[in-house]
């Protein structure tokens, strides 16, 4: 019985895409900032939305976060925000590294995915798929929740 | 050059944030928590379109707290961190609310029009005033508060994006129209809270 449930439960995972639990990486508390449908959008000034989550590295080995993708958004790109004396400065980043038993959290004035180019309004409660691509962990997606 | 910087440095001498308020002036001020103007010093008075069409004007909002703030819509990280914390604070004041106008004030003239602005503001909370206009109106305003803006082009991107470095804390000015308080960012929502409610007591 309790096999059966496992069985059922990885099934669910497999299709929702969700990182199996023994992968040595980790994806938490996975949220994407609401963006309203934008009028007047010329190419180069669509929407934009932050995306945020929580990395775990569970393993022995380092990784590092090198890319990322959503299924609302043209592209994604890895961001930082760094705030220099109260001017806020944000620049695209190649990586994000995640040391073994490290937790690196996306988070608000910090890295971040900025989601760029979306093909709809983000409004709260709606979820995203938000796939983020390892260097040694590979493509792993996560469902985030649009707050 | 391929690098564009639309720049607003600001350094001048007799801007208002040029005496940048650090915590260690809170005591002194009412008991502000995030970053007080001690003294409090009359907040520069500005004119700007709004995004529904008609004017704004500083001055004309005395018996609010006015919490101003600046940045552009496709900013995905710090100006809606800045807009859903505002939000939220609005929420937590309940009635007294109704004595706090959120000015949004963009540093993207060339992308930010009207009605992009009033989508961008609305998702947060629709009393949220959004304000644009041509670079030169945007610039004096920029300027009389002290807030740096520089462009900053996205190597590679297709079609061409960029970013804008800007300044992005919070300013409040009391019901008599006085600049109290310059909150930057990550400041906890509760000090801000904190410091409205002061000032709507006072």
């Amino acid at each position: 019985m309790r096999s059966l449930l496992v069985l059922a439960l990885l099934g669910l995972l497999g299709a929702t895409g969700v990182v199996a639990q023994d992968a040595p990486i980790r994806l938490e508390k996975p949220w994407v900032r609401r963006a309203p449908a934008m009028p007047d959008a010329k190419p180069g000034a669509e929407s934009n939305a932050g995306g945020y989550v929580t990395i775990l590295n569970r393993g022995t080995a380092p990784d590092a976060l090198v890319g990322a993708s959503a299924d609302v958004a043209a592209r994604v790109e890895l961001h930082e925000t760094r705030n220099m004396s109260g001017m806020m400065m944000m620049e695209p980043v190649a990586k994000v590294e995640v040391a073994p038993g490290a937790r690196v959290e996306l988070r608000p004035g910090s890295y971040h995915l900025m989601l760029i180019g979306l093909t709809r309004a983000l409004t709260p409660g709606q979820t995203v798929d938000l796939t983020l691509r390892f260097e040694r962990a590979g493509a792993l997606t996560t469902r985030a929740t649009v707050r | 050059m391929a690098r564009r910087l639309v720049a607003v440095i600001v350094l001048a001498a007799g801007c208002v944030a040029a005496g940048a308020p650090g915590p260690a002036a809170a005591a002194g001020s009412a008991g502000l928590r995030s970053g007080a103007f001690d003294p409090p010093r009359p907040a520069p008075d500005f004119a700007l379109p709004t995004t529904q069409g008609g004017e704004f004007r500083l001055s004309r909002h005395l018996g609010k707290v006015v919490a101003l703030t600046f940045g552009y819509t496709s900013c995905p990280d710090v100006c809606p961190t800045v807009l859903a914390e505002l939000s939220q604070l609005r929420v937590r004041l309940g009635a007294a609310a109704k004595r706090v106008q959120v000015v949004y004030v963009s540093v993207d003239p060339e992308r930010d029009t009207a009605s992009r602005l009033r989508a961008y503001t609305e998702q947060f909370d629709r009393t949220f005033l959004g304000l644009t206009g041509t670079p030169d109106q945007l610039t004096t305003v920029w300027k009389a508060y002290g807030v740096s803006v520089v462009r900053r082009d996205l190597p590679g991107s297709q079609p061409p994006t960029y970013l804008i470095h800007h300044s992005a804390s919070v300013f409040l000015i009391d019901p008599t129209g006085r600049l109290r308080v310059m909150a930057p960012f990550g400041t906890p929502v509760d000090d801000v809270l904190h410091d409205v409610r002061a000032l709507l007591k006072e």
